[in-house]
């Protein structure tokens, strides 16, 4: 159970940094700062899917890092399982799993290694953590490459890797920050089925995407950062039907540009 | 922390190039590479010494034993020339048709009846560092003089047992109060420190690379940021690591350059290395370790500050370039002759460690300074640690 409020997040701008036009018409930029997240707001359940969709540069991956503690938000609060992650967020890191397509490994460990080392940073003891991975490679399949060094390895295997080294602490959230952009189709595949799993056994996910196919193959909730503000945050089916048909691409685009305000875009 | 810290060991112990830096270089390639330098040095000096050199004397039959001597001198060869003018003699000379020329003064005398002084002119290019013509030549011409010496004051009745009360009133012993080992230790004291200091930067800089910016480049560092461990342990053991590999760089040289000595003394026959070894006591060895210590903390903190802030290897690179410089300048001015520990000295941060391992080589070091540098380097390296704590921190610097 993850809530979030009313996150903000600016980042000072340095003195003699010139903006171009287009960042001067953007309102988020102001003489001293660009406020990256202005008024994010959404919940999700247990064994709830919840996709964040937006334009590039409209505050999902600030967002999701405040979310995984790695930035801390000017204003708003982050919940996880009652846990406030930002007065305490050592106890809400041993909650989290986050994973995003351009997290790396260590290349001269082994996958194994890689996976060890984060388990261990996790507090697990050496035989918690040999039979947490032992389960971990049976389910994804990793036995055969568990003692390659991660330089060596398929971009598959190095997913995989990747995975087993986000779910190892057995988070009770999981967030993805566009977990498939750039993969293969193989690859996407391994990280679908993975949400998928980790939907069947309750954890909540929380992703990020450019993909609506995968909106509509997985998500229950929907949530449309805008220029730094949640424009929209309802269950799935209410967003499908923004549109007369159904059209995902065109329930997205009536968010982002509801009728009257198109002439700001064109 | 120490999972942090062993976790990038073993990384960094996996990695060729760390390899290559902390311990090939310093085992194999720079033994070998001050070897070559050696070899060169001493062939120069040989082929300086073995050279001949082409000379043109005037008025040679005024003193026939002189030309004589340098007739049959084996770095002497003689040219014949028609010139006889100053001026003319150096244009050849500038020409390269003769390296060196003798004018003997038109009124010269050998007779042991002259008593006035003759003045002589040579004229050949000085700009030579070794200058074996000048050692040469003096060599014949003392000779030369001595003989007309010894045959003047004879003719004016002094008997050759007078002739060293006469010529040498006064003959000096000299006793050095110096131990063998303060010599020796201002000579390669410096030295030794002038190595030792610019390995640990070089032992500390690639891996704080490494695990710096190379974490940001890879995108590890995002996940690790996000482990419940607070950050000052990850900087902690992050900078325990480069820290250890900078030692172990200085180490390793340490051992490899004695290693090495030791055998070439052998093989060679020169027991320098043998009595540098012996006067060096472990004490002494583990000053010098302790000295070293903070210093490469304060590089480490540095270091890792730099790599952390980069956005890759090649930025951290450019960055580690000129700290380089600033790091060798200091080592330079304690290099400089003259150079004492002083006071003064001792408040100048990396050139008072050099100093003080000099002292410590030679075994004159004022313990007390000692622990004011000591001391000093520790602060330093404590607010160096300080600020990469507070730095790591910074959301600036770790998204940028």
């Amino acid at each position: 159970m993850i809530k979030i409020q009313a996150l903000a997040k600016s980042f000072a701008i340095s003195r003699g940094q010139k903006l171009s036009d287009s960042e001067k018409q953007d309102v988020r930029y102001s003489k001293e700062a660009f406020h990256s997240v202005r008024n994010v707001s959404f919940d999700c359940g247990s064994g709830e899917v919840l996709g964040l969709l937006g334009p590039n540069g409209a505050g999902k991956t600030t967002t999701l890092r405040i979310l995984s503690t790695a930035l801390q938000p000017d204003s708003g609060s982050v919940l996880i399982e009652g846990v406030d992650v930002l007065t305490q967020p050592v106890l809400a890191r041993k909650k989290i799993g986050f994973l995003s397509s351009s997290t790396g490994l260590y290349g001269r460990l082994t996958a194994y290694e890689n996976v060890a080392y984060f388990a261990r940073l996790h507090g697990m003891s050496e035989t918690a953590l040999k039979q947490r991975i032992d389960e971990l490679f049976t389910l994804l399949n990793m036995h055969d490459f568990a003692n390659r060094k991660a330089d060596a390895m398929s971009s598959g295997m190095k997913q995989k890797t990747a995975i087993a080294r986000a779910v190892v602490h057995s988070p009770k959230v999981v967030i993805l920050d566009e977990p498939t952009t750039g993969l293969d189709i193989m690859t996407t595949q391994t990280v679908l089925d993975f949400i998928r799993s980790l939907k069947q056994q309750g954890t909540p996910v929380i992703f990020s995407t450019h993909h609506l196919d995968e909106v509509a193959s997985l998500c229950d909730r929907v949530v449309v950062i805008d220029k730094g503000i949640s424009a929209f945050s309802d269950s799935f089916d209410v967003f499908k039907s923004l549109s007369a048909d159904g059209d995902l691409r065109q329930a997205f685009m009536n968010v982002i540009n509801p009728a009257g305000q198109n002439k700001e875009y064109n | 922390m120490w999972q942090v810290y062993l976790k990038e060991l073993t990384e960094l112990l996996r990695d060729k190039k760390t390899m290559f830096f902390v311990i090939l270089l310093p085992i194999l390639v720079f033994p070998v590479l001050f070897g070559i330098m050696g070899l060169v040095v001493a062939n120069v000096a040989k082929n300086a010494e073995a050279e001949e050199h082409r000379y043109v004397i005037i008025n040679a039959d005024k003193a026939p034993e002189l030309a004589e001597a340098l007739f049959y001198h084996k770095n002497f060869k003689k040219v014949e020339s028609d010139l006889t003018e100053p001026e003319a003699l150096k244009q050849a000379i500038r020409e390269d048709k003769f390296d060196l020329a003798i004018i003997i003064a038109e009124d010269f005398s050998a007779e042991v009846t002259n008593l006035t002084q003759s003045q002589w002119t040579v004229i050949y290019n000085m700009s030579s560092q070794l200058d074996m013509i000048d050692k040469y030549f003096n060599e014949l011409l003392r000779d030369y003089s001595k003989k007309l010496q010894l045959a003047k004051l004879d003719s004016l009745g002094v008997s050759s047992d007078k002739v060293d009360a006469l010529l040498q009133p006064v003959k000096l012993e000299k006793v050095n109060t110096a131990e063998s080992r303060e010599n020796l230790g201002e000579k390669i004291g410096g030295f030794v420190a002038y190595i030792l200091i610019p390995l640990c930067l070089i032992g500390c800089s690639y891996p704080a690379v490494d695990i710096g910016a190379g974490e940001k480049e890879r995108g590890t560092l995002e996940t690790l940021l996000i482990c419940p461990i607070s950050r000052t342990a990850i900087v902690l053991g992050k900078f325990l690591t480069v820290l250890t590999t900078g030692l172990a760089s200085a180490l390793i040289t340490v051992t490899s350059f004695g290693g090495w000595g030791y055998v070439i003394g052998s093989l060679m026959g020169v027991d320098i290395v043998a009595k540098t070894m012996s006067t060096l006591g472990v004490a002494d060895l583990l000053l010098i370790l302790m000295m070293l210590l903070p210093l490469s903390a304060i590089f480490a903190a540095l270091l890792l500050s730099l790599s952390i802030y980069a956005r890759s290897f090649k930025e951290a690179q450019n960055y580690i370039g000129p700290l380089s410089m600033v790091v060798f300048m200091p080592l330079i001015v304690a290099l400089m002759p003259g150079v004492e520990l002083t006071w003064a000295m001792a408040m100048l941060p990396i050139a008072n460690v050099a100093l003080a391992i000099k002292e410590l080589i030679k075994g004159t070091m004022d313990i007390g300074m000692l622990l004011v540098i000591f001391g000093s380097t520790v602060v330093i390296a404590g607010a160096m640690l300080a600020f990469c704590v507070s730095w790591f921190q910074k959301e600036k610097v770790l998204f940028r």
